[in-house]
């Protein structure tokens, strides 16, 4: 036996082997495996229509129940604050006149969302029933998605939060982007998302989430019946936050 | 025939005998490893159970005890990627681990090792 065949012999027992050990890591892993999404894609695509004629001025429900729900970063000062819905003062001008409207502001759950479009990691990506998420573990806080996102929904966490109002769910550490997940958790186990719940508590009745695929949702019927616009609709992005009264 | 000659006779089957002893060097030193940890009484003193109850762990201890990372972590996958919320999450160790001052802590700062986890999950 020559050289070149001992170095073949060697070579290939190892990759024999080696690959045999691996094929049987797969084998005798635990019972448990992660699959596919738990819904099929557009079965449920959840939208929501806010009804601005109805939004009382200076009532802050939504906005104080959500950073209750989700542990949304307040240090009460500007620069370091996260907000996943506020409201907004929304400028319209048509020729020389121009009409200001307080508007809620929040992610708008697009159907093309530039923001994982963008993100190096997928950290940033559309779950199959529309609703957009970051996974803040595969997060690296580059902060792509929120100069791709054209609603300046997105925020970055410049700091630990303190607030842990809400023990059940997780708060953020310092250096991910994150933005309204419609309480994606709530949604799952068939509630609706505290925001819509917090406003329905104070009667107003402005905010509703619901199926869009579903024609008899309530979300379907107010958009059937009632004139609705979406924000930067000209973008391309589909959101599905749909507005009365813009 | 003196051992040189032995050795160049049979020089394929030296090369692939060293071949498979590299490879299962690690393997049994693993092996034999586990067998040890799961003899010894001292090994075990990490559990503190709030709930006596409860006696079924989701997996059972071995495989908890060396894999429970990978387990969490594909928990974490269903959950957050694909909205699969099982029976199983993180709040199910809370029911009999309650502290985790208690329970976590004692192997990872034997081992100085400090897992993400808990600057944004709760547990106490």
């Amino acid at each position: 036996m020559d050289r070149r065949d001992f170095m073949k012999m060697t070579g290939g027992t190892i990759l024999a082997v080696s690959s045999g050990t691996y094929a049987f890591q797969f084998l005798v892993a635990s019972g448990r495996s992660v699959s596919g999404d738990n819904i099929a894609a557009g079965t449920v695509r959840w939208g929501m229509v806010i009804d601005l004629n109805k939004c009382i001025e200076g009532c802050t429900a939504c906005l104080d129940a959500c950073r209750t729900e989700n542990n949304v970063a307040f240090h009460g000062d500007n620069r370091w604050d996260v907000h996943w819905i506020r409201k907004v003062k929304a400028e319209q001008k048509i020729g020389t006149e121009s009409k200001e409207k307080s508007i809620l502001l929040l992610c708008n759950h697009c159907d093309k969302p530039p923001c994982a479009q963008v993100c190096p990691v997928q950290a940033t990506y559309k779950r199959n029933d529309g609703i957009v998420i970051v996974d803040h573990h595969r997060c690296i806080g580059c902060r792509y998605c929120m100069i791709a996102c054209p609603y300046n929904a997105r925020y970055f966490n410049m700091k630990d939060s303190e607030h842990w109002q809400n023990e059940e769910r997780p708060k953020r550490s310092h250096g991910v982007a994150e933005a309204c997940t419609l309480c994606a958790h709530r949604l799952d186990t068939g509630r609706q998302p505290a925001c819509v719940e917090a406003c329905n508590n104070t009667g107003a009745g402005v905010l509703f989430v619901g199926n869009l695929n579903d024609s008899d949702s309530e979300v379907s019927q107010l958009i059937a019946d009632r004139p609705t616009k979406r924000l930067r609709e000209e973008l391309g992005t589909e959101p599905k936050v749909h507005y009365i009264g813009l | 025939m003196n051992i040189k000659n032995i050795i160049q006779c049979r020089i394929g089957f030296f090369a692939a005998l060293l071949a498979i002893i590299i490879i299962i060097y690690p393997l049994g030193y693993s092996l034999t490893d586990y067998a040890i940890a799961n003899d010894r009484a001292e090994a075990q003193p990490f559990l503190e159970r709030t709930a006596p109850e409860i006696t079924d762990c989701v997996e059972d201890t071995i495989y908890m005890r060396y894999h429970h990372w990978e387990l969490l972590g594909k928990i974490r996958e269903e959950i957050v990627r694909y909205g699969k919320r099982g029976d199983v999450s993180l709040d199910t160790c809370k029911k009999c681990h309650t502290s985790r001052v208690k329970f976590c802590n004692k192997c990872h700062d034997a081992i100085s090792m400090t897992p993400d986890c808990f600057g944004c999950h709760y547990y106490p």
